[in-house]
């Protein structure tokens, strides 16, 4: 199961008899079996660490599911927000709706797999260098988030294998004024991811622009994403989050 | 039968009024009170104080446990007939000998009683007591004392007077903190230079460093030696260690790579000629 454009392993499931190897970018994974109902598994990163593991298994074959996941396991989970900051502003005069696709960076998840169940086993990045934190807000009640540089995409096919996803983001302005739009953040772990090959999306979200008593802000909610890609399972808690709420600057 | 032992009971009289048996209608009405006092503590310890926070968990049990036992106390010294209205003037009295006596001890405990109102820090909160240097994780605010686990381990209980009146400074309510240091590059060099090169290594090497704020870079001074450059950057309020310990060494790695020298401290001397 490898791409064809490149020799890297694309996202799906993966049976293991004896031996497997998966590849990503600055990545390796190696999962053998080293005696009856016992796998071993290895992976060596980008960053010269190494994972080494047992897994006692039920029968002497076993099953993997290897997925894109939500970017927050990367140096360490600290927040379930995602900020994004555009390359480029949008624009949006008064009264007016635009949707747009945006990169979106991912990590990769590792699942054993049995019967419906997923565990998860490990987890990836194959861009530890964008993989980093950022703040929305003054330091005693703002808010932590993973930070990304993103660019715009062209549609979901735009997606970067094994680095980033895309996503759609619908912004409507109800305000009577126009407004710059250079930065989005949004609680992720609402957001469900789907992968075909080594292409993943990422579940939309709609920022609203209102006016709530004298302040503007930017509400934003999550869009759930209608396509036939397969559903990632989830790496993270999810746990119930409440929409996020922007002060217009 | 009983009801002919419950009536000797009744008839033996003690003090007054006071009769066996009515002592030990008391004797089993504080028993339930106690055991209803310890049933009820263990209930809310299973049930509601894993939704509370620990340190109100822990003051709310007390104040249950010890509400159920002065309403089993009172129910007792009703049900023996006892007037109280003396005991209360004499109390009050007795309450004042005590109050001197024992001033430092209440003192401690009043001050317990509002640091539990004011919480200037909760229980499991990373606390710094500059005036007593401590520094170190806050166990638990009792009633007389409150505990802190230093960073090398030890336990140090505070007086809670003492405790009150210090300047306590959390250093765990903000989300983020600011990790900062001090480097000195010479006067040859140039300072945009060097911190471009400073950036680029924090950014390549220290993962916990936000992007947002963006580190800061300060001229600081033109030192006698040297051009001293305070550098400041933000992280999780967690990954402390991740920052504050490690930065000073990144820097010197960035002007390492970047050739730029850190100068010693040096003195031009002039030599006069006739």
């Amino acid at each position: 199961m490898s791409d064809t454009e490149n020799s890297f392993s694309n996202y799906g499931l993966y049976d293991v008899n004896d031996s497997l190897e998966i590849s990503f970018p600055n990545t390796e994974i190696k999962i053998e079996r080293i005696g009856e109902k016992a796998f071993s598994y290895f992976r060596k990163d980008s960053e010269g660490n190494v994972v080494e593991k047992m897994i006692p298994a039920k029968s002497n074959d076993i099953k993997i599911e290897v997925a894109p996941i939500r970017p927050l396991n990367h140096p360490a989970r600290r927040t379930g927000y995602v900020f994004l900051k555009f390359d480029k502003e949008i624009y949006l005069s008064e009264n007016s709706a635009a949707s747009v696709f945006v990169h979106c960076p991912i990590e990769i998840g590792i699942f054993l797999v049995h019967n419906s169940h997923h565990d998860s086993l490990d987890w990836i990045t194959c861009n530890p260098l964008n993989s980093r934190f950022g703040f929305y807000g003054p330091p005693d009640t703002g808010t932590l988030c993973k930070y990304a540089n993103v660019s715009l995409a062209s549609d979901y096919s735009d997606s970067i294998p094994y680095i980033e996803g895309v996503i759609k983001i619908v912004i409507e302005n109800t305000l009577d004024s126009g407004q710059t739009v250079s930065k989005v953040i949004f609680p992720i772990t609402d957001n469900s991811l789907y992968y075909e090959n080594s292409k993943a999306i990422i579940d939309g979200i709609t920022v609203t622009m209102k006016k709530r008593a004298v302040v503007s802000i930017a509400d934003v909610k999550t869009t759930p994403v209608s396509t036939d890609w397969t559903k990632s399972p989830t790496w993270e808690d999810t746990t119930v989050s409440t929409s996020m709420e922007m002060r217009l600057e | 039968m009983p009801i002919e032992f419950l009536q000797n009971l009744s008839e033996m009289e003690i003090v007054g009024n006071l009769t066996v048996l009515s002592l030990l209608i008391g004797g089993i009405i504080m028993a339930v009170g106690i055991i209803i006092a310890k049933v009820v503590k263990v209930l809310f310890y299973k049930y509601y104080a894993p939704t509370l926070p620990k340190d109100t968990a822990q003051n709310l049990s007390k104040l249950i446990y010890f509400g159920i036992i002065i309403i089993s106390l009172l129910a007792f010294t009703s049900s023996q007939g006892i007037d109280l209205s003396g005991l209360i003037v004499a109390g009050g009295i007795f309450a004042i000998v005590i109050g001197f006596a024992t001033q430092s001890v209440v003192s401690n405990l009043i001050s317990g009683v509002f640091l539990m109102l004011e919480k200037p820090a909760k229980q499991g909160d990373t606390i710094q007591i500059p005036d007593m240097s401590i520094s170190g994780t806050l166990l638990d605010i009792g009633t007389f004392s409150s505990r802190v686990r230093k960073f090398d381990g030890t336990v140090i209980r505070i007086p809670n007077e003492k405790f009150f009146t210090s300047n306590i400074r959390s250093l765990t309510v903000s989300t983020v903190r600011r990790a900062d240091v001090m480097v000195g590059i010479s006067y040859k060099d140039d300072i945009e230079n060097a911190i471009s090169a400073i950036k680029k290594e924090i950014e390549l090497t220290m993962p916990f460093v936000l992007l947002v704020p963006e580190p800061e870079f300060r001229v600081e001074e033109l030192g006698d030696s040297s051009v001293n450059i305070q550098v400041l950057v933000w992280h999780p309020k967690d990954d402390w260690s991740q920052a504050q310990p490690i930065l000073l060494t990144t820097v010197k790695h960035a002007l390492d790579k970047a050739g730029i020298e850190i100068p010693f401290p040096q003195r031009v001397i002039w030599e006069a000629k006739d």
